[in-house]
Parts: C-alpha cells; structure tokens; sequence
C-alpha cells in the first residue's frame, strides 16, 4: 500500500471521525421544531379557542347591551312621558296655588269689608238703639197724650151729643111753631117766605186739640251742691224738655227752682237755682218738684 | 497481513492492517453518526425522511 493511500486513509478517518462528531454536536444540539410546532400550535388553538370564545362574549356582550340600550329606551322614553306628566301637574298646581292665593287675597279683602261693615253696623246699631230708646219715650208720652186725648174726645162726644139732642129739640119746636104760624098766616091770606140760612151748616165738626196743662210731679233723686245741680225722678217719658222750670218744695215751704239741662228717658239733670242760704232751706233727696205751685 | 519486520537500515511501518482498522472506526463512526441521526429525526418528527 501506498505511502499517500495511506495517508489519505488516515485524513479520511479523521475527516470522517471530525465530521460525525459535528453533525452528532449539531443533532444532539438542534431544536426539537415539531415539539415547537406542536406546543405553538397548541397555544395557537388554544388563542382561537379564546379569539372565539372572546367573539362570542362579545357578541352576547354587544346583544345584551343592545338589549339594556332598548330597554334603558323604553324606560328613557316612558321616563319622558312621565315627567311631562309631572310637569303638567307641576303646571296645574301652580295655577291652583295661584287661584287658591288669589281666593285667599279675595277673602282677606272680604273679611276686612265685613269687618268695617261689621263696626258700621255696631255704630248703627247703637245709634238705633239709642233712637229706638227715645221712640220709646216719645212713644210712651204720645201714649200718654192719647189716653189724655182719648177722654177728652169722649167727653167732647158726650157733649156734641147732648148738643145735637138739644138741636133736634129745638128743631122740632121750630117745625111747631112754623106750621101754628102757617095755619095764622094762611087764615089771613099770607104765607111765610122759607127762611134762608146765612151760613152754611157744617155737618162734620171737626174738633180742636185739647189743651194740656202741663202738671209734671216729680222728687229729687240725687243733689250736687258744689256744682249747684240736682237729678230728678222723671224724664223725657214724662214730657220733660230742657229749659224746663220745676219748682222745689218741701211740704208747704218753697226751697229753690231747677232749670232742666239735660234729659233722659227716666230721668233729667238741671240747674239749681234761687237758692236760699239757710242750711234747713237746702235742697235733699226726696224733695217734691213740680212745674206748678 | 502480518508486521514485517524489516531489516536494519529499512524505515519501520504499520502494517497494512492498521489501515483496515483506521477505515473501520471511520465507517463505525460515519455509521453511528448516521443511526443517530436518523434516531433523533424519528423520535421527534415520527419520521426519517419524509416531510409533513
């Protein structure tokens, strides 16, 4: 064998032994790709398992809140309607507040028109009471005046009748004597003209009013020496006026005179005067007074 | 082939058998690497030479 055979065998092994330990180094150190493939391919599945899953959560998600924006919708919309309703019963009840205001000015406006009426109708009340009180007294002289009157028209009758009676006598004797005077008249040949009265006769007579005297009686009722006035126990009943004298006695002894300053129904205040100085000659309480000695 | 041995004053000299060994560890070696090999691609892709 050959020198360069030789060597040529000896490069070749070692060649040879180089190269396998190469390749066995690379082989040994080379990446397992399928294990790679499968593991990615693994996760790859497992990503589009999520992707779908994703997908379809969101597809839900998307639907239910399609769902919850148709219903919040719905309940936007029937929340609407509501608060126009609300704000036409706000609108309402602010115009029935109002009106409820204005019937509140209104009545305060009546119950202070009748309040005034109320205080004018008090004052005129009072002023009819107090008109009424003298009516009363007026009502109760006039009637006093009236059963005066009423006497005196009775006798008056009594006396008219008497009269006519006295009349239809002497008629009748004139009617007597005119027919004797006739039968002589007539014996002679003459007749008597009918007498023709010169004044008219008044069948209905109408009658004066009665004269009054006026006779007050009275007593003291109260006496005021300081101010030089006394009280008396009748009043405008009574025909009291003011102006008015009463003469003040005590028994038969003449003590002083009251000149009538103020009048009421049942009683009257005047003026005392001609006072004497004795102090037994002294106006009291229980004195008499009359208009007439 | 048996060692010769040559005379004095000859260059000494493997014997042409050492040779036959050399080339048998390298073929042992090309064919350990190729087991190998085809070991490796088996266990991981399942296959030896075809392509998925």
């Amino acid at each position: 064998m050959s020198t360069l055979t030789k060597v040529l065998i000896v490069l070749l092994t070692f060649a040879s032994i180089v190269l396998c330990a190469i390749v066995v180094t690379y082989v040994a150190s080379a990446d397992n790709y399928k294990q790679k493939y499968d593991s990615l391919y693994s996760g790859y599945q497992a990503a589009k398992k999520n992707e779908d899953n994703a997908k379809t959560q969101l597809n839900n998600t998307i639907e239910e809140k399609d769902r919850n924006t148709e219903k919040l919708g719905e309940q936007i919309a029937s929340l609407g309607e509501e608060i126009n309703k609300l704000k036409g019963d706000l609108a309402n009840a602010e115009r029935d507040r109002d009106d409820a205001n204005r019937k509140v000015n209104n009545w305060a406006a009546i119950v202070m028109d009748f309040s005034k009426t109320i205080e004018n109708n008090e004052k005129l009340v009072k002023g009819a009471l107090a008109e009424r009180d003298l009516k009363e007294a007026e009502l109760i002289k006039q009637g006093k005046e009236l059963e005066d009157t009423t006497a005196a028209l009775m006798e008056n009758m009594a006396i008219v009748k008497q009269l006519q009676e006295g009349s239809k006598r002497l008629l009748e004797e004139k009617t007597e004597l005119q027919d004797k005077l006739d039968q002589y008249l007539r014996q002679y040949g003459k007749a008597i003209a009918e007498p023709m009265p010169i004044t008219t006769i008044q069948e209905a007579v109408s009658l004066a009013p009665p004269t009054k005297d006026i006779d007050l009686n009275g007593s003291i009722t109260e006496v005021d020496l300081k101010n030089l006035l006394a009280e008396i126990s009748i009043g405008m009943a009574d025909g009291v006026k003011e102006g008015m004298r009463f003469h003040l006695t005590r028994g038969d002894k003449f003590i002083c005179d009251i000149v009538i300053l103020d009048v009421w129904p049942e009683k009257a205040v005047g003026w005392i005067e001609l006072l004497q100085d004795q102090p037994q000659n002294q106006p009291k309480i229980n004195d008499k007074v009359s208009t007439n000695l | 082939m048996s060692p010769v041995v040559q005379s004095r004053g000859k260059k000494i000299t493997a014997a042409d058998n050492l040779y036959t060994v050399i080339l048998a560890v390298a073929f042992f070696a090309v064919f350990a690497t190729t087991v190998f090999v085809a070991y490796q691609c088996y266990t991981q892709y399942g296959t030896i030479f075809k392509i998925q």
